[in-house]
Protein backbone atom coordinates (compact mmCIF):
# COMPACT_ATOMS: atom_id res chain seq x y z
CA UNK A 1 0.00 0.00 0.00
CA UNK A 2 1.31 3.41 -0.95
CA UNK A 3 0.42 6.76 0.53
CA UNK A 4 0.74 9.94 -1.38
CA UNK A 5 0.24 13.51 -0.35
CA UNK A 6 -2.92 13.97 -2.41
CA UNK A 7 -4.59 10.92 -0.91
CA UNK A 8 -3.49 11.87 2.60
CA UNK A 9 -4.85 15.33 1.88
CA UNK A 10 -8.21 13.66 1.22
CA UNK A 11 -8.00 11.82 4.53
CA UNK A 12 -7.18 15.10 6.18
CA UNK A 13 -10.25 16.74 4.66
CA UNK A 14 -12.31 13.80 5.90
CA UNK A 15 -11.05 14.31 9.43
CA UNK A 16 -11.74 18.02 9.29
CA UNK A 17 -15.16 17.72 7.70
CA UNK A 18 -16.15 15.04 10.21
CA UNK A 19 -15.04 17.14 13.16
CA UNK A 20 -17.05 20.11 11.87
CA UNK A 21 -20.25 18.09 11.61
CA UNK A 22 -19.66 16.38 14.95
CA UNK A 23 -19.14 19.76 16.65
CA UNK A 24 -22.34 21.13 15.13
CA UNK A 25 -24.35 18.16 16.33
CA UNK A 26 -22.86 18.28 19.80
CA UNK A 27 -23.92 21.92 20.02
CA UNK A 28 -27.44 21.15 18.84
CA UNK A 29 -27.78 18.39 21.40
CA UNK A 30 -26.25 20.04 24.44
CA UNK A 31 -26.71 23.77 23.79
CA UNK A 32 -23.02 24.13 24.55
CA UNK A 33 -21.17 26.30 22.02
CA UNK A 34 -18.40 24.34 20.41
CA UNK A 35 -15.70 24.96 17.93
CA UNK A 36 -13.33 22.70 16.09
CA UNK A 37 -9.75 23.10 17.17
CA UNK A 38 -6.77 21.47 15.58
CA UNK A 39 -7.35 18.44 13.38
CA UNK A 40 -4.49 16.09 12.56
CA UNK A 41 -3.83 12.82 10.88
CA UNK A 42 -1.61 10.75 13.16
CA UNK A 43 0.33 7.67 12.45
CA UNK A 44 0.65 6.02 15.82
CA UNK A 45 2.10 2.70 16.88
CA UNK A 46 -0.15 0.25 18.66
CA UNK A 47 2.00 0.44 21.78
CA UNK A 48 1.66 4.24 21.91
CA UNK A 49 -2.11 4.10 21.44
CA UNK A 50 -2.35 1.62 24.29
CA UNK A 51 -0.29 3.77 26.61
CA UNK A 52 -2.32 6.86 25.70
CA UNK A 53 -5.61 5.11 26.48
CA UNK A 54 -4.13 3.65 29.63
CA UNK A 55 -2.55 6.88 30.92
CA UNK A 56 -4.05 6.46 34.38
CA UNK A 57 -6.98 8.81 33.78
CA UNK A 58 -10.20 6.86 33.78
CA UNK A 59 -12.10 7.09 30.53
CA UNK A 60 -15.50 6.27 29.19
CA UNK A 61 -16.18 5.80 25.53
CA UNK A 62 -18.47 4.72 22.79
CA UNK A 63 -17.33 2.51 19.97
CA UNK A 64 -18.84 1.52 16.65
CA UNK A 65 -17.97 -0.74 13.76
CA UNK A 66 -17.94 0.66 10.23
CA UNK A 67 -18.81 -1.09 7.00
CA UNK A 68 -19.34 0.14 3.47
CA UNK A 69 -16.94 2.59 1.80
CA UNK A 70 -14.65 2.50 4.82
CA UNK A 71 -14.40 -0.57 7.02
CA UNK A 72 -12.98 -0.60 10.50
CA UNK A 73 -13.72 0.59 14.02
CA UNK A 74 -14.08 4.01 15.56
CA UNK A 75 -13.82 4.82 19.25
CA UNK A 76 -14.62 8.08 21.00
CA UNK A 77 -13.09 8.32 24.48
CA UNK A 78 -13.92 11.03 27.04
CA UNK A 79 -12.03 11.59 30.25
CA UNK A 80 -14.36 10.54 33.04
CA UNK A 81 -14.66 14.09 34.27
CA UNK A 82 -15.69 15.34 30.84
CA UNK A 83 -18.24 12.58 30.59
CA UNK A 84 -19.72 13.59 33.95
CA UNK A 85 -19.85 17.15 32.70
CA UNK A 86 -21.67 16.06 29.56
CA UNK A 87 -24.22 14.14 31.58
CA UNK A 88 -24.70 17.20 33.76
CA UNK A 89 -25.25 19.36 30.68
CA UNK A 90 -27.80 16.96 29.25
CA UNK A 91 -29.66 16.27 32.49
CA UNK A 92 -29.10 19.33 34.66
CA UNK A 93 -31.84 18.58 37.20
CA UNK A 94 -30.69 16.68 40.27
CA UNK A 95 -32.05 13.26 40.99
CA UNK A 96 -32.36 10.48 38.47
CA UNK A 97 -29.89 10.74 35.67
CA UNK A 98 -27.52 13.25 37.24
CA UNK A 99 -23.92 12.04 37.45
CA UNK A 100 -22.68 10.45 40.67
CA UNK A 101 -21.12 12.87 43.16
CA UNK A 102 -18.16 10.63 43.82
CA UNK A 103 -15.63 10.96 41.01
CA UNK A 104 -14.80 7.25 41.16
CA UNK A 105 -18.35 5.95 41.29
CA UNK A 106 -19.85 4.06 38.38
CA UNK A 107 -22.20 5.82 36.00
CA UNK A 108 -25.73 4.49 36.34
CA UNK A 109 -27.85 3.19 33.51
CA UNK A 110 -29.33 6.64 32.72
CA UNK A 111 -25.86 8.24 32.64
CA UNK A 112 -24.53 5.57 30.36
CA UNK A 113 -27.38 5.87 27.95
CA UNK A 114 -26.91 9.66 27.83
CA UNK A 115 -23.18 9.24 27.09
CA UNK A 116 -23.91 6.59 24.49
CA UNK A 117 -26.37 8.92 22.80
CA UNK A 118 -23.85 11.77 22.66
CA UNK A 119 -21.20 9.35 21.40
CA UNK A 120 -23.51 8.08 18.70
CA UNK A 121 -24.46 11.56 17.54
CA UNK A 122 -20.79 12.54 17.36
CA UNK A 123 -19.81 9.35 15.56
CA UNK A 124 -22.51 9.96 12.99
CA UNK A 125 -21.24 13.52 12.55
CA UNK A 126 -17.69 12.32 11.88
CA UNK A 127 -18.78 9.48 9.64
CA UNK A 128 -21.21 11.60 7.59
CA UNK A 129 -18.37 14.05 7.05
CA UNK A 130 -16.08 11.28 5.77
CA UNK A 131 -18.81 9.87 3.54
CA UNK A 132 -19.35 13.36 2.06
CA UNK A 133 -15.68 13.64 1.16
CA UNK A 134 -15.51 10.10 -0.26
CA UNK A 135 -18.82 10.48 -2.05
CA UNK A 136 -20.09 7.08 -0.88
CA UNK A 137 -21.94 5.63 2.07
CA UNK A 138 -20.41 4.29 5.28
CA UNK A 139 -22.64 2.16 7.52
CA UNK A 140 -22.39 2.23 11.30
CA UNK A 141 -23.18 -0.51 13.82
CA UNK A 142 -25.12 -0.03 17.07
CA UNK A 143 -22.95 1.97 19.49
CA UNK A 144 -21.35 0.18 22.40
CA UNK A 145 -20.58 1.85 25.75
CA UNK A 146 -17.10 1.14 27.13
CA UNK A 147 -15.49 2.19 30.38
CA UNK A 148 -12.10 1.63 31.99
CA UNK A 149 -8.68 2.90 33.04
CA UNK A 150 -6.65 0.80 30.60
CA UNK A 151 -6.71 0.36 26.85
CA UNK A 152 -8.20 -3.11 27.05
CA UNK A 153 -11.93 -2.37 27.26
CA UNK A 154 -11.61 0.14 24.42
CA UNK A 155 -9.71 -2.13 22.07
CA UNK A 156 -11.04 -5.54 23.06
CA UNK A 157 -12.48 -7.25 20.01
CA UNK A 158 -11.35 -4.43 17.70
CA UNK A 159 -9.72 -6.64 15.09
CA UNK A 160 -8.40 -3.64 13.17
CA UNK A 161 -6.49 -2.25 16.19
CA UNK A 162 -2.77 -2.16 15.39
CA UNK A 163 -0.22 -4.53 16.89
CA UNK A 164 2.52 -3.12 19.13
CA UNK A 165 4.85 -2.12 16.29
CA UNK A 166 2.23 -1.52 13.61
CA UNK A 167 1.34 1.94 12.56
CA UNK A 168 -2.32 2.95 12.61
CA UNK A 169 -3.75 5.95 10.85
CA UNK A 170 -5.72 7.96 13.37
CA UNK A 171 -7.87 11.02 13.03
CA UNK A 172 -7.20 13.37 15.87
CA UNK A 173 -9.66 16.20 16.34
CA UNK A 174 -10.25 18.68 19.08
CA UNK A 175 -13.72 19.96 19.61
CA UNK A 176 -13.60 22.66 22.21
CA UNK A 177 -16.69 23.40 24.17
CA UNK A 178 -16.54 27.13 24.81
CA UNK A 179 -16.47 27.94 28.56
CA UNK A 180 -16.83 24.23 29.38
CA UNK A 181 -14.33 21.50 29.92
CA UNK A 182 -15.21 18.65 27.62
CA UNK A 183 -12.27 16.73 26.27
CA UNK A 184 -12.18 13.62 24.20
CA UNK A 185 -10.06 11.66 21.77
CA UNK A 186 -11.31 10.12 18.59
CA UNK A 187 -9.70 7.02 17.15
CA UNK A 188 -10.39 5.51 13.76
CA UNK A 189 -8.88 2.11 13.10
CA UNK A 190 -9.45 1.48 9.41
CA UNK A 191 -9.22 -1.98 7.94
CA UNK A 192 -5.96 -2.22 5.96
CA UNK A 193 -7.54 -3.49 2.73
CA UNK A 194 -10.38 -1.02 2.93
CA UNK A 195 -7.95 1.84 3.34
CA UNK A 196 -6.00 0.59 0.36
CA UNK A 197 -9.21 0.64 -1.70
CA UNK A 198 -9.89 4.21 -0.62
CA UNK A 199 -6.34 5.20 -1.58
CA UNK A 200 -6.75 3.50 -4.96
CA UNK A 201 -9.92 5.46 -5.59
CA UNK A 202 -8.00 8.64 -4.84
CA UNK A 203 -5.81 7.78 -7.79
CA UNK A 204 -2.55 6.86 -6.09
CA UNK A 205 -0.54 5.08 -8.75
CA UNK A 206 1.94 2.44 -7.79
CA UNK A 207 4.82 4.67 -8.85
CA UNK A 208 4.09 7.61 -6.62
CA UNK A 209 3.93 7.96 -2.92
CA UNK A 210 5.47 6.42 0.13
CA UNK A 211 5.40 2.71 0.82
CA UNK A 212 3.36 2.25 4.00
CA UNK A 213 5.62 -0.47 5.42
CA UNK A 214 8.64 1.73 4.88
CA UNK A 215 6.93 4.59 6.62
CA UNK A 216 6.42 2.25 9.57
CA UNK A 217 10.11 1.33 9.38
CA UNK A 218 11.18 4.95 9.29
CA UNK A 219 8.95 5.64 12.24
CA UNK A 220 10.62 2.89 14.28
CA UNK A 221 13.84 4.66 13.52
CA UNK A 222 12.46 7.93 14.75
CA UNK A 223 11.55 6.15 17.97
CA UNK A 224 15.15 5.15 18.48
CA UNK A 225 16.31 8.66 17.64
CA UNK A 226 13.92 10.00 20.25
CA UNK A 227 15.13 7.53 22.88
CA UNK A 228 18.65 8.62 22.08
CA UNK A 229 17.71 12.26 22.59
CA UNK A 230 16.19 11.51 25.99
CA UNK A 231 19.29 9.61 27.01
CA UNK A 232 21.56 12.45 25.83
CA UNK A 233 19.56 14.91 27.90
CA UNK A 234 19.96 12.70 30.95
CA UNK A 235 23.73 12.45 30.37
CA UNK A 236 24.20 16.18 29.85
CA UNK A 237 21.96 17.52 32.59
CA UNK A 238 21.58 14.71 35.10
CA UNK A 239 17.81 15.11 34.67
CA UNK A 240 16.31 11.68 34.20
CA UNK A 241 14.10 11.98 31.12
CA UNK A 242 11.95 9.73 28.98
CA UNK A 243 10.10 9.91 25.69
CA UNK A 244 6.51 10.46 26.76
CA UNK A 245 4.57 10.84 23.56
CA UNK A 246 5.66 10.32 20.03
CA UNK A 247 3.61 10.71 16.92
CA UNK A 248 4.07 11.02 13.23
CA UNK A 249 1.55 13.61 12.10
CA UNK A 250 0.41 14.56 8.66
CA UNK A 251 -0.98 18.09 8.82
CA UNK A 252 -1.35 21.28 6.82
CA UNK A 253 1.63 23.39 7.84
CA UNK A 254 -0.47 26.13 9.43
CA UNK A 255 -1.76 23.70 12.06
CA UNK A 256 1.66 23.74 13.77
CA UNK A 257 1.61 27.32 15.10
CA UNK A 258 -2.14 27.02 15.74
CA UNK A 259 -1.75 24.19 18.19
CA UNK A 260 0.91 25.82 20.32
CA UNK A 261 -0.42 27.65 23.36
CA UNK A 262 -0.06 31.38 23.63
CA UNK A 263 2.58 31.02 26.34
CA UNK A 264 6.23 32.00 26.29
CA UNK A 265 8.58 29.33 24.99
CA UNK A 266 12.30 28.91 24.62
CA UNK A 267 13.12 27.39 21.27
CA UNK A 268 16.31 26.08 19.72
CA UNK A 269 16.00 25.63 15.95
CA UNK A 270 18.17 23.98 13.34
CA UNK A 271 18.00 23.56 9.64
CA UNK A 272 19.32 20.24 8.39
CA UNK A 273 20.60 19.38 5.00
CA UNK A 274 20.89 16.07 3.17
CA UNK A 275 18.25 13.53 2.18
CA UNK A 276 16.03 14.44 3.89
CA UNK A 277 16.52 18.16 4.51
CA UNK A 278 14.25 20.19 6.75
CA UNK A 279 13.98 21.83 10.15
CA UNK A 280 14.28 20.62 13.69
CA UNK A 281 12.87 22.54 16.64
CA UNK A 282 13.23 21.96 20.38
CA UNK A 283 10.68 23.87 22.41
CA UNK A 284 10.91 24.24 26.19
CA UNK A 285 8.45 26.00 28.44
CA UNK A 286 10.17 28.67 30.56
CA UNK A 287 10.28 26.58 33.74
CA UNK A 288 11.91 23.69 31.90
CA UNK A 289 14.44 25.97 30.21
CA UNK A 290 15.40 27.37 33.64
CA UNK A 291 15.78 23.84 34.94
CA UNK A 292 18.11 22.98 32.04
CA UNK A 293 20.27 26.05 32.58
CA UNK A 294 20.58 25.42 36.30
CA UNK A 295 21.44 21.78 35.70
CA UNK A 296 24.13 22.59 33.14
CA UNK A 297 25.89 25.58 34.69
CA UNK A 298 28.17 25.09 37.70
CA UNK A 299 26.60 28.02 39.57
CA UNK A 300 23.04 29.26 39.29
CA UNK A 301 22.90 32.49 37.24
CA UNK A 302 20.87 35.56 38.29
CA UNK A 303 19.01 35.41 35.02
CA UNK A 304 18.69 32.01 33.38
CA UNK A 305 18.12 33.60 29.99
CA UNK A 306 21.31 35.70 29.90
CA UNK A 307 24.14 34.96 27.46
CA UNK A 308 25.50 32.07 29.58
CA UNK A 309 22.08 30.51 29.91
CA UNK A 310 21.33 30.85 26.23
CA UNK A 311 24.62 29.26 25.37
CA UNK A 312 23.89 26.31 27.69
CA UNK A 313 20.48 25.74 26.13
CA UNK A 314 21.96 25.96 22.64
CA UNK A 315 24.62 23.44 23.58
CA UNK A 316 22.03 21.00 24.84
CA UNK A 317 20.01 21.62 21.66
CA UNK A 318 23.05 20.78 19.59
CA UNK A 319 23.54 17.45 21.34
CA UNK A 320 19.85 16.65 21.05
CA UNK A 321 19.85 17.51 17.34
CA UNK A 322 22.81 15.22 16.70
CA UNK A 323 21.13 12.41 18.62
CA UNK A 324 18.01 12.82 16.57
CA UNK A 325 19.55 13.14 13.13
CA UNK A 326 22.40 10.65 13.48
CA UNK A 327 19.89 7.84 13.83
CA UNK A 328 18.25 8.85 10.59
CA UNK A 329 21.54 9.28 8.76
CA UNK A 330 22.98 5.95 9.91
CA UNK A 331 20.06 3.89 8.75
CA UNK A 332 19.67 5.84 5.52
CA UNK A 333 23.42 5.42 5.06
CA UNK A 334 23.83 9.07 4.26
CA UNK A 335 25.01 12.30 5.84
CA UNK A 336 22.62 14.80 7.34
CA UNK A 337 24.32 18.02 8.38
CA UNK A 338 22.73 20.54 10.66
CA UNK A 339 23.23 24.27 11.08
CA UNK A 340 24.43 25.93 14.28
CA UNK A 341 21.57 26.38 16.75
CA UNK A 342 19.33 29.45 16.57
CA UNK A 343 17.96 30.53 19.94
CA UNK A 344 14.61 32.19 20.40
CA UNK A 345 12.61 33.12 23.48
CA UNK A 346 9.18 34.33 22.49
CA UNK A 347 5.44 33.64 22.27
CA UNK A 348 4.84 30.02 21.31
CA UNK A 349 3.46 30.37 17.82
CA UNK A 350 6.04 33.01 16.85
CA UNK A 351 8.86 30.54 17.52
CA UNK A 352 7.61 28.08 14.92
CA UNK A 353 5.90 30.15 12.24
CA UNK A 354 9.06 31.22 10.35
CA UNK A 355 9.84 27.56 9.62
CA UNK A 356 6.27 26.87 8.59
CA UNK A 357 6.37 29.83 6.23
CA UNK A 358 9.63 28.78 4.63
CA UNK A 359 8.38 25.23 4.00
CA UNK A 360 5.00 26.61 2.92
CA UNK A 361 6.58 28.13 -0.17
CA UNK A 362 6.88 24.62 -1.60
CA UNK A 363 4.36 22.39 0.13
CA UNK A 364 0.91 22.55 1.69
CA UNK A 365 1.14 19.58 4.04
CA UNK A 366 3.99 18.19 6.10
CA UNK A 367 4.93 15.00 7.85
CA UNK A 368 5.87 16.10 11.34
CA UNK A 369 7.75 13.88 13.76
CA UNK A 370 6.40 15.10 17.04
CA UNK A 371 8.08 13.97 20.26
CA UNK A 372 7.66 14.98 23.86
CA UNK A 373 10.51 14.34 26.30
CA UNK A 374 9.66 14.67 29.97
CA UNK A 375 11.17 14.03 33.38
CA UNK A 376 9.29 12.08 36.00
CA UNK A 377 10.47 13.95 39.06
CA UNK A 378 11.33 17.45 37.84
CA UNK A 379 9.94 20.29 35.80
CA UNK A 380 11.24 19.29 32.40
CA UNK A 381 9.12 19.26 29.31
CA UNK A 382 10.54 19.52 25.81
CA UNK A 383 8.59 19.23 22.59
CA UNK A 384 10.53 18.27 19.52
CA UNK A 385 9.30 18.89 16.01
CA UNK A 386 11.23 17.43 13.08
CA UNK A 387 9.71 18.70 9.86
CA UNK A 388 11.41 17.31 6.77
CA UNK A 389 11.03 18.77 3.35
CA UNK A 390 8.29 16.57 1.93
CA UNK A 391 9.80 15.57 -1.41
CA UNK A 392 13.14 14.74 0.25
CA UNK A 393 11.39 12.66 2.86
CA UNK A 394 9.57 10.66 0.24
CA UNK A 395 12.85 9.96 -1.51
CA UNK A 396 14.60 9.05 1.74
CA UNK A 397 11.86 6.70 2.88
CA UNK A 398 11.56 4.91 -0.43
CA UNK A 399 15.33 4.34 -0.42
CA UNK A 400 15.15 2.98 3.10
CA UNK A 401 16.83 -0.43 3.33
CA UNK A 402 14.33 -2.26 5.54
CA UNK A 403 16.83 -4.92 6.56
CA UNK A 404 19.15 -2.32 8.06
CA UNK A 405 16.67 -0.72 10.43
CA UNK A 406 17.14 -3.10 13.32
CA UNK A 407 20.88 -3.52 13.06
CA UNK A 408 22.25 -0.04 12.57
CA UNK A 409 23.42 1.82 15.67
CA UNK A 410 21.77 5.18 16.25
CA UNK A 411 24.14 6.31 18.95
CA UNK A 412 25.21 9.89 18.61
CA UNK A 413 28.69 10.90 19.54
CA UNK A 414 28.68 13.44 22.28
CA UNK A 415 31.44 15.94 21.85
CA UNK A 416 32.11 19.53 22.69
CA UNK A 417 30.33 21.76 20.23
CA UNK A 418 31.10 25.42 19.76
CA UNK A 419 27.77 27.19 20.09
CA UNK A 420 28.88 30.79 20.42
CA UNK A 421 29.23 32.17 16.94
CA UNK B 1 -8.20 26.53 11.39
CA UNK B 2 -11.02 27.40 13.73
CA UNK B 3 -14.43 26.82 12.29
CA UNK B 4 -17.23 27.56 14.63
CA UNK B 5 -19.65 24.70 15.08
CA UNK B 6 -22.27 26.92 16.70
CA UNK B 7 -25.77 26.97 15.36
CA UNK B 8 -26.87 30.13 13.53
CA UNK B 9 -27.98 32.81 15.93
CA UNK B 10 -25.67 31.72 18.75
CA UNK B 11 -23.64 34.62 20.20
CA UNK B 12 -20.27 35.03 18.51
CA UNK B 13 -17.22 34.85 20.76
CA UNK B 14 -15.43 38.12 21.44
CA UNK B 15 -12.68 38.59 20.50
CA UNK B 16 -12.94 36.42 17.41
CA UNK B 17 -9.77 34.47 16.85
CA UNK B 18 -8.24 34.90 13.41
CA UNK B 19 -6.04 31.86 12.83
CA UNK B 20 -3.07 31.63 10.52
CA UNK B 21 -4.18 31.80 6.84
CA UNK B 22 -7.57 33.20 7.82
CA UNK B 23 -9.23 36.59 7.69
CA UNK B 24 -12.36 37.95 9.33
CA UNK B 25 -14.36 41.08 8.76
CA UNK B 26 -16.89 42.75 11.02
CA UNK B 27 -19.44 45.53 10.67
CA UNK B 28 -20.59 45.27 14.28
CA UNK B 29 -17.60 46.50 16.24
CA UNK B 30 -16.19 43.07 17.10
CA UNK B 31 -12.63 42.62 18.24
CA UNK B 32 -10.50 40.39 16.01
CA UNK B 33 -7.38 38.76 17.45
CA UNK B 34 -4.34 36.89 16.13
CA UNK B 35 -1.89 35.25 18.53
CA UNK B 36 1.88 34.93 18.30
CA UNK B 37 2.73 36.32 14.88
CA UNK B 38 6.36 35.57 14.15
CA UNK B 39 7.13 36.02 10.47
CA UNK B 40 3.41 36.08 9.61
CA UNK B 41 1.88 39.48 8.94
CA UNK B 42 -1.37 40.93 10.30
CA UNK B 43 -3.12 43.22 7.83
CA UNK B 44 -5.87 45.36 9.36
CA UNK B 45 -8.18 47.28 7.04
CA UNK B 46 -10.67 49.87 8.27
CA UNK B 47 -13.21 52.34 6.96
CA UNK B 48 -13.89 54.71 9.84
CA UNK B 49 -16.99 56.19 8.17
CA UNK B 50 -18.92 52.94 7.93
CA UNK B 51 -17.00 51.32 10.83
CA UNK B 52 -16.40 48.19 8.80
CA UNK B 53 -13.06 46.50 9.46
CA UNK B 54 -11.16 43.32 8.81
CA UNK B 55 -8.06 41.48 9.98
CA UNK B 56 -6.01 38.98 7.94
CA UNK B 57 -3.29 36.71 9.37
CA UNK B 58 -1.24 36.00 6.28
CA UNK B 59 1.43 33.36 5.99
CA UNK B 60 2.92 33.69 2.51
CA UNK B 61 3.57 36.55 0.08
CA UNK B 62 2.28 35.59 -3.32
CA UNK B 63 -1.06 33.92 -4.02
CA UNK B 64 -1.23 34.94 -7.68
CA UNK B 65 1.72 32.65 -8.31
CA UNK B 66 -0.13 29.82 -6.64
CA UNK B 67 -3.70 30.15 -7.86
CA UNK B 68 -4.73 26.57 -7.15
CA UNK B 69 -4.16 27.13 -3.45
CA UNK B 70 -5.13 30.79 -3.24
CA UNK B 71 -8.57 30.02 -4.68
CA UNK B 72 -9.17 27.59 -1.83
CA UNK B 73 -7.47 29.66 0.85
CA UNK B 74 -7.23 33.31 -0.17
CA UNK B 75 -6.38 34.25 3.44
CA UNK B 76 -3.08 32.42 3.24
CA UNK B 77 -1.36 34.91 0.92
CA UNK B 78 -0.80 38.64 1.36
CA UNK B 79 -2.09 39.66 -2.06
CA UNK B 80 -5.19 37.47 -2.25
CA UNK B 81 -6.11 38.01 1.40
CA UNK B 82 -6.05 41.78 1.02
CA UNK B 83 -8.20 41.68 -2.11
CA UNK B 84 -10.71 39.18 -0.69
CA UNK B 85 -11.01 41.10 2.58
CA UNK B 86 -11.45 44.42 0.80
CA UNK B 87 -14.16 42.94 -1.43
CA UNK B 88 -16.08 41.54 1.53
CA UNK B 89 -15.77 44.82 3.41
CA UNK B 90 -17.21 46.75 0.46
CA UNK B 91 -20.05 44.23 0.27
CA UNK B 92 -20.69 44.95 3.95
CA UNK B 93 -20.95 48.68 3.41
CA UNK B 94 -17.36 49.98 3.44
CA UNK B 95 -16.40 52.58 0.88
CA UNK B 96 -13.28 51.48 -1.05
CA UNK B 97 -11.77 54.95 -1.14
CA UNK B 98 -12.10 55.42 2.62
CA UNK B 99 -10.33 52.20 3.59
CA UNK B 100 -6.97 52.55 5.34
CA UNK B 101 -4.48 49.87 6.34
CA UNK B 102 -2.31 49.04 9.36
CA UNK B 103 0.35 46.33 9.36
CA UNK B 104 2.04 44.37 12.13
CA UNK B 105 4.33 41.35 12.30
CA UNK B 106 6.77 40.07 9.72
CA UNK B 107 9.61 39.53 12.18
CA UNK B 108 12.64 37.44 11.32
CA UNK B 109 13.83 35.41 14.26
CA UNK B 110 16.06 32.86 12.52
CA UNK B 111 19.04 33.48 10.29
CA UNK B 112 19.07 30.24 8.35
CA UNK B 113 20.81 30.06 5.02
CA UNK B 114 17.65 28.77 3.36
CA UNK B 115 15.68 31.80 4.55
CA UNK B 116 17.45 34.24 2.22
CA UNK B 117 16.41 37.85 2.93
CA UNK B 118 14.05 36.65 5.61
CA UNK B 119 10.61 35.11 5.35
CA UNK B 120 8.98 37.86 7.42
CA UNK B 121 10.50 40.58 5.30
CA UNK B 122 9.09 38.95 2.14
CA UNK B 123 5.60 38.95 3.64
CA UNK B 124 5.79 42.60 4.68
CA UNK B 125 6.97 43.71 1.23
CA UNK B 126 4.21 41.70 -0.47
CA UNK B 127 1.52 43.29 1.72
CA UNK B 128 2.92 46.79 1.17
CA UNK B 129 3.08 46.29 -2.61
CA UNK B 130 -0.46 44.92 -2.87
CA UNK B 131 -1.89 47.79 -0.80
CA UNK B 132 0.03 50.26 -2.93
CA UNK B 133 -1.33 48.65 -6.09
CA UNK B 134 -4.87 48.92 -4.78
CA UNK B 135 -4.38 52.51 -3.62
CA UNK B 136 -5.05 51.72 0.04
CA UNK B 137 -2.86 53.96 2.23
CA UNK B 138 -0.86 52.38 5.06
CA UNK B 139 -1.44 54.74 7.98
CA UNK B 140 0.64 52.86 10.55
CA UNK B 141 2.90 49.85 10.75
CA UNK B 142 4.95 47.96 13.31
CA UNK B 143 6.87 45.38 11.31
CA UNK B 144 10.17 43.51 11.14
CA UNK B 145 12.54 43.04 14.05
CA UNK B 146 13.14 39.77 15.83
CA UNK B 147 10.14 39.53 18.08
CA UNK B 148 6.76 37.88 18.06
CA UNK B 149 3.55 39.91 18.33
CA UNK B 150 -0.03 39.27 19.38
CA UNK B 151 -2.46 41.72 17.80
CA UNK B 152 -6.03 42.70 18.52
CA UNK B 153 -8.03 44.84 16.11
CA UNK B 154 -11.04 46.71 17.46
CA UNK B 155 -13.40 47.18 14.53
CA UNK B 156 -15.46 49.62 16.60
CA UNK B 157 -12.60 52.13 16.74
CA UNK B 158 -10.02 50.99 14.17
CA UNK B 159 -7.32 50.70 16.86
CA UNK B 160 -4.78 47.90 16.36
CA UNK B 161 -3.23 46.86 19.71
CA UNK B 162 0.08 45.06 19.66
CA UNK B 163 1.63 43.08 22.50
CA UNK B 164 5.23 41.85 22.27
CA UNK B 165 6.93 39.27 24.41
CA UNK B 166 9.92 41.30 25.56
CA UNK B 167 7.91 44.31 26.66
CA UNK B 168 6.82 44.67 30.28
CA UNK B 169 3.27 43.84 29.31
CA UNK B 170 2.68 47.25 27.73
CA UNK B 171 0.48 47.34 24.69
CA UNK B 172 1.29 49.54 21.76
CA UNK B 173 -1.66 51.01 19.93
CA UNK B 174 -1.60 51.88 16.24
Amino acid sequence: MKLDVTALGTFYQMAQEGAGLAAGRLTRMTDVDTRVGVTKLNFMRGSDIRSELGDGVRKVGVRVELTGALKGHAVIAFDRESAAHLVQTLQPSAGDGSPPEDADAEFDEMNRSAITEVGQIMHSGFIDGWADVLGSAIDVSTPEYVDGDSAEPFLNGVDTAPGTDDLALLFQSQIEAIDTEIEFKYYLFPDHDSMEDVLDQQGVSSDDGIEYDKLAGFDRLAQRGADEVASNVSTMTGIDTDVEIRRLNFVPLEVLPEEIDDEMLVGVAFEFDGVPSGYLLFLFDEASAREVVNAMLPTAPDDEFDAMGQSAIKELGNIMASGFLDGWANVLDTTIDHSPPEYNHDMGAAVIDPVVIQLGEEQEYAFVFDTSVQAADREFDCNIYAIPNESDLERAINDLPMDRIEEVPTKAEIEEVETDS
Amino acid sequence: MKTYGSEPGAPEPDPVRVGISEFEISDSGQRLKSYGLGSCVAVALYDDQSEVGGLAHVMLPDGDENDDMSERKPGKFADTAIRAMLRQMVESGASYTDVEAKLAGGGDMFEFESFGDGVGQRNVVAAQEELDKLGVPIVAEEVGGQEGRTVEFDTGTGVLSIRTADGDGTIEEL
